[in-house]
């Protein structure tokens, strides 16, 4: 009876996806939902401005809707796994399996990637609904009253409406919004590993959110002590991800930067979710 | 080969900064044989639940060593062979007692067309067929410790570690458990039951050991152990008085002492159980 027992990624799987139904069944979604519908009325709503500054207050409020619920489910959903798997002595019967630490770890973390991943791109599906609804209510306003600019075709106008409504650079946006929530996750399952409390883990990610946004605030300043430059170089830096702002104004972002930055990210999940082993395998549960 | 075996077993808890250490365990050598039904008694805080967490790894040991078939309890490959029912289990409530079996039976590596089959070989032992697709929200306290049973069996595991089996369950439930474990007896897989219920214990175990403060001191047969045999128990039936006083007569004339004559009392759980039973309404509200 010595069989080996190996690495298992359908093991790894199989925690993920009940960890994703568990959360779903938590009612996420139908925060989410309300989320979405929120996302539609704004479209609807703001009319008082010219077309172009419609579309970039739309975009801007829906990219700050979605970066924000999206890294609210990626402190709450990591941060009440452990506990409520320990409280409920559910993680008893889990490790009593032939299953590795490691795997169940891991299984939570993609859990909650899979949760975030749909969460964003349900959100994202709604933002371009939202932007589509925008866009024919635009058309058919310009089609009736003319152009807003003097001297502007009711063709080049129909057309600036459509390339603003229609802008693939937003999918750099919400790539970078999904990684930078994959990476706060990361943090709160790191806390959650020798934390007992729901409420810990949840208030040192907000914590961990708002220094992490700080970060290049903090590098900014010439006068800033040395011991503060450390610590900002051992958070990880949130602000990175923000590529809305460029994007909203119509500066272009290149590929190359998206990938790099969403590199620094998944190194940086990398190197968390081995310290959060490192301290689970260590754990008395 | 033992199925479980320990040497020198110790554990001290921290107790925080500057407290110290808890002494939850002390050098404990326990043996399992292959087949048999050990009962693990003592009060509470004597170390029971500490010793199946240490059997499974799931805290480190302070001293000592620990094998389960001949594997060392903080190798995972020590878990193939083991299936554990902890003390009031929750379970995720979200899911139906077959999609937790199908859940612990992916982590089991176990799939394919057999599976479906396995579940519902497992839901009938347990007697949970009738509750396959319902929520385990809606379960009674013994049909959870029945699917709990039953996720530890799903790998169909030699060794079963059952952590208070029936706490909080109802006589009915306590007793549904009790054959299980009988029937699991029979079909050859050994059983670690940690119990506070010496009648319940009794009834099934082969062998018990006694924990108290951490140390085991007592262990031995369960027959041997309270068997009193300074005293002799004969029981007849339809005997008349004038019979009676022949018997006594006899018992001292062969000088021995008639210390008590009595009729048989049978148990509250039988009477319960059998009153129960009888009710032709059934036994509504129990599942």
């Amino acid at each position: 009876m010595t069989e080996r027992v190996g690495f298992s990624p359908a093991r790894i799987v199989a925690v993920a996806l009940n960890t994703f139904t568990e959360s779903v069944r938590q009612k996420v979604f139908s925060i989410l939902l309300l989320v979405a519908l929120v996302f539609i009325a704004s479209a609807l709503f703001f009319r008082q401005f010219n077309f172009g500054e419609q579309f970039k207050f739309v975009k801007d409020t829906c990219l700050g809707l979605i970066s924000f619920f999206g890294c609210l489910i990626a402190i709450i959903a990591p941060a009440q796994m452990l506990p409520s798997e320990i409280e409920n002595r559910t993680i008893y019967t889990l490790l009593a399996k032939p299953v590795r630490r490691v795997e169940f770890l891991l299984g939570k973390y993609f859990g909650s990637v899979i949760l975030l991943f749909l969460s964003v791109l349900l959100m994202s599906v709604m933002f371009g609904a939202a932007l589509v609804v925008m866009e024919r209510s635009v058309t058919a306003t310009v089609m009736q009253h003319g152009p807003d600019e003097p001297g502007e075709t009711l063709a080049q106008a129909v057309q600036q409406i459509q390339h603003e409504a229609r802008d693939p650079n937003l999918a750099q946006a919400v790539l970078l919004i999904f990684v930078k929530t994959s990476l706060l996750a990361a943090i709160v399952l790191l806390f959650s590993t020798f934390s007992t409390s729901m409420i810990f883990n949840i208030a040192t990610g907000f914590m961990a959110w708002i220094a992490g946004a700080l970060v290049p605030v903090v590098k900014g300043f010439a006068w800033t002590a040395k011991w503060i430059l450390a610590l900002a170089a051992v958070v990880p830096d949130l602000g990175m991800f923000n590529v809305s702002d460029e994007i909203v104004q119509g500066i272009p972002v290149s590929w190359g930067h998206v990938y790099s930055v969403a590199l620094y990210g998944l190194v940086r999940v990398l190197i968390l979710l081995v310290a959060a082993q490192l301290v689970f395998s260590q754990r008395e549960i | 080969m033992d199925a479980i075996r320990t040497d020198q077993l110790t554990k001290k808890y921290s107790l925080g900064w500057h407290k110290g250490r808890l002494l939850a365990l002390d050098k404990l050598n326990l043996r399992v044989r292959e087949g048999e039904v050990y009962g693990l008694l003592g009060p509470n805080g004597s170390g029971k639940s500490t010793t199946i967490k240490l059997l499974l790894g799931l805290v480190t040991r302070t001293e000592g060593d620990a094998w389960i078939f001949d594997v060392p309890c903080d190798r995972v490959e020590s878990h193939l062979h083991v299936g554990f029912l902890p003390e009031n289990p929750y379970f995720y409530r979200y899911l139906s007692g077959a999609e937790t079996l199908e859940f612990y039976a992916k982590l089991c590596r176990m799939g394919g067309k057999g599976l479906n089959q396995r579940i519902d070989e497992l839901l009938e032992l347990v007697g949970l067929t009738h509750a396959r697709d319902r929520r385990l929200a809606s379960y009674s306290k013994g049909m959870l410790q029945r699917i709990g049973l039953a996720q530890a069996l799903i790998h169909d595991p030699q060794l079963l570690l059952l952590d208070e089996p029936t706490a909080g369950v109802d006589p009915i439930g306590s007793r549904d458990i009790r054959d299980l474990i009988l029937r699991l007896k029979k079909m050859g897989k050994t059983v670690l039951l940690s119990s506070h219920l010496l009648a319940q214990v009794q009834d099934v175990c082969d062998r018990i050991g006694v924990l108290n403060l951490g140390q085991l001191i007592l262990e031995g047969d369960v027959q041997t152990l309270i068997r009193d045999q300074r005293r002799l128990s004969i029981t007849v039936r339809e005997l008349p008085d004038a019979g009676r006083a022949q018997v006594e007569a006899a018992v001292r004339t062969a000088g021995g002492q008639v210390v008590a004559v009595e009729h048989p009392q049978t148990t509250l759980e039988m009477l319960f159980l059998e009153a129960v039973r009888k009710d032709p309404r059934g036994v509504k509200g129990h599942d």
